[in-house]
């Protein structure tokens, strides 16, 4: 069975769900703001400015923000009732394989990750034709391609994890809490960490909520924005910020994604429906 | 050709320890293409659990089982295509209309949407198909279930108790709608505890009791084992007395109308002298048709006792 089948059938799963609409909805609106806002700056102090390339750090930080988020709870919405409805048993007996119902899930996120980002550069690039601001010279820089690589990631990340947690828990309210609850006591955990100091300190940024925090800064991916920020503080006697290497957040996130995503297909095949 | 073959299959839930369940313990059965054929039990008994197993939704523990003929992965991906089933409850998307699952269930089988509204129609949906799944009666979710079953046109039609929780008008419905399709030469495995739904709908049954098979083969040969007899003497102690002595006698039963006992061979000749020898004169003697309910009764009574054990305190 081709993959756009699979696609097809999440898809019509999915436009009739209520929930997944509201999020949809709220995602835009939530980006929508911090849009709107500076564009109505730019139009009050001509100074500003609101333009591609230059704001594309601000159009994609708005989404990296809550985005993972919307995607893990919107995935955990999707996936997880699919056990307690028993469909996802129905779907299995009416000739889909477990492996091509957990396929599909895949492919769910996939288009979920596509469509937030195709409604954030929407909202975003639409933005811009509000504005007076002049941009240029070109669109779409290198550094705002690993932004954008970086956001497609960190959706991935919290995504994948939203499915893992469905398909163990196989209830949506129990893998909703214990994905927030997990986020807690990661930045708990985190924190004791990075009071230990020296080489602790140092793993703790690979934690998988930390690599996301990284992953959705820009500061991470503009190294001149960086520069900028850190002699600021530097003048303020502040510690300057470090990032690890977008590179080495990439490969800890497609790591951490292969392993949830491994792991929800160990449980979906092993155990019974 | 068979269209189902199970030999020795067995599901234990739970690995091996006090808290695992033997569910179905090495059960080996055989339906024949066109056969109408019911699988009857007890709740618990292990039928849903057996189900689960053919349509691929249950790993069996050990054991195998053959659809057309084909046992490996790929042959039995192949061969799931030509049934329909629905386990246990119907399941499906509470907040989509009933015509909005059945595309789903559509898009999953490949069957294009125009057999969606033939479906509708064939269960008598067709004017409640735009509202939503969760409004629906138990009935109408029942109805579905079976639309859905019958989206792919399958050979092969597995249904897990279709007429659970329906009232009367309900069964008859589903009964009438399984008859019309056995008509058109569909092959039909039906769960149920209820005798007389197997009895009036089925050709051939399979009885189970905890996870065993206890009897098998067409409705008339499984109710008509051996033979029985209803007698009738002067003194009825004495007759249940003898009788019960009788060496083969499998069991002896009071009933209003007179002394049941079933046999394994009705040789009626045999049993007159035997019991004019015991200085019993039968003032009647009819040849009796046990109904699948006696046999089931008969076939079930280790789990009737122990509920009556446990009802009694
Ligand atoms: N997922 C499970 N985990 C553990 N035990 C189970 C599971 N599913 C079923 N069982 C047990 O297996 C046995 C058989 O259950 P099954 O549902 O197959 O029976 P059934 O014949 O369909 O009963 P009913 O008529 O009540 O539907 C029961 O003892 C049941 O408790
Ligand atoms: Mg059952």
């Amino acid at each position: 069975m081709m993959l756009g089948v699979l696609l097809r059938i999440e898809w019509l799963k999915a436009v009739k769900r209520r929930s997944f609409w509201v999020a949809v909805g709220a995602f835009a609106v939530f980006i929508a703001i911090p849009a709107v806002e500076r564009i109505r700056n730019v139009h009050k102090n001509p100074n500003l400015s609101y333009a591609l390339p230059e704001s594309w750090p601000d159009i994609l930080g708005a989404a990296a923000g809550l985005g993972p988020f919307f995607v893990g709870v919107l995935m955990i919405l999707l996936v997880a009732p699919e056990f307690t409805w028993r469909t996802a048993r129905q779907n299995v007996i009416d000739g889909l394989s477990k492996e091509r119902f957990y396929v599909g899930k895949v492919m769910l996120l996939a288009g979920l990750i596509s469509f937030f980002i195709a409604i954030a550069m929407l909202v975003g690039v639409g933005g811009t034709l509000f504005s007076p601001s002049e941009g240029g010279p070109g669109i779409l820089r290198p550094t705002d391609l690993s932004y954008l690589g970086s956001l497609a990631l960190s959706l991935l990340l919290v995504g994948s994890a939203g499915l893992m947690l469905s398909v163990l828990i196989r209830s949506s309210g129990l893998a909703l809490g214990a994905l927030f609850l997990y986020l807690i006591v990661e930045e708990a955990v985190g924190r004791l960490i990075s009071q230990a100091g020296g080489g602790l300190r140092r793993s703790a940024e690979y934690l998988p909520s930390n690599i996301l925090d990284q992953l959705g800064n820009d500061l991470a991916h503009y190294p001149e924005v960086l520069a900028d920020v850190n002699s600021r503080r530097m003048e303020r006697g502040l510690e300057p910020r470090e990032f690890l290497d977008v590179e080495v957040l990439a490969i800890a996130a497609l790591v951490y994604s292969a392993l949830f995503l491994g792991l929800a297909f160990l449980s979906m095949c092993k155990r019974d429906l | 050709m068979h269209a189902i073959q199970t030999s020795n299959l067995t599901k234990r839930y739970g690995t091996s320890g006090a808290k695992s369940v033997l569910a179905v313990d090495r059960i080996s059965f055989a339906v024949e293409e066109g056969q109408v054929f019911g699988f009857l039990g007890p709740n618990g008994s292990g039928k849903t659990t057996t189900i689960g197993m053919l349509v691929g939704t249950i790993k069996p523990t050990s054991g195998s089982f053959n659809l057309f003929g084909a046992s490996d992965p790929k042959g039995l991906m192949v061969a799931r295509a030509r049934l329909g089933a629905t386990l246990e409850t119907p399941n499906f998307y509470p907040y989509m209309s009933g015509r909005d699952n059945l595309c789903v269930a559509a898009a999953v089988k490949g069957v294009g949407r125009p057999r969606i509204d033939e479906c509708l129609e064939l269960v008598g949906l067709s004017d409640r198909a735009k509202h939503r799944f969760k409004t629906y009666s138990l009935g109408m979710k029942q109805r579905l279930a079976l639309a859905a079953t019958m989206l792919n046109d399958p050979e092969l039609i597995i249904l897990d108790e279709p007429a659970n929780g329906l009232d009367p008008q309900g069964i008859r419905e589903i009964r009438e709608v399984i008859r019309v399709l056995a008509n058109r030469g569909k092959t039909i495995f039906l769960s149920s505890h209820l005798l007389t739904e197997v009895e009036r709908t089925c050709s051939h049954v399979s009885i189970i009791r905890q996870g065993r098979i206890v009897a098998c083969g067409a409705v008339a040969e499984v109710v008509g084992e051996g033979g029985a007899m209803l007698l009738r003497a002067e003194d009825p102690e004495a007759l249940a007395g003898a009788i019960r002595a009788y060496p083969e006698t499998t069991s002896v039963r009071r009933t209003d109308e007179g002394i049941v006992a079933a046999l394994n061979a009705d040789d009626v000749a045999s049993v007159t002298r035997y019991l004019a020898g015991q200085g019993i004169y039968l003032t009647y003697l009819a040849p009796y048709r046990l109904s699948l309910e006696e046999v089931f009764i008969d076939l079930t009574q280790g789990a009737v006792d122990s509920m009556a054990e446990i009802a009694s305190g």
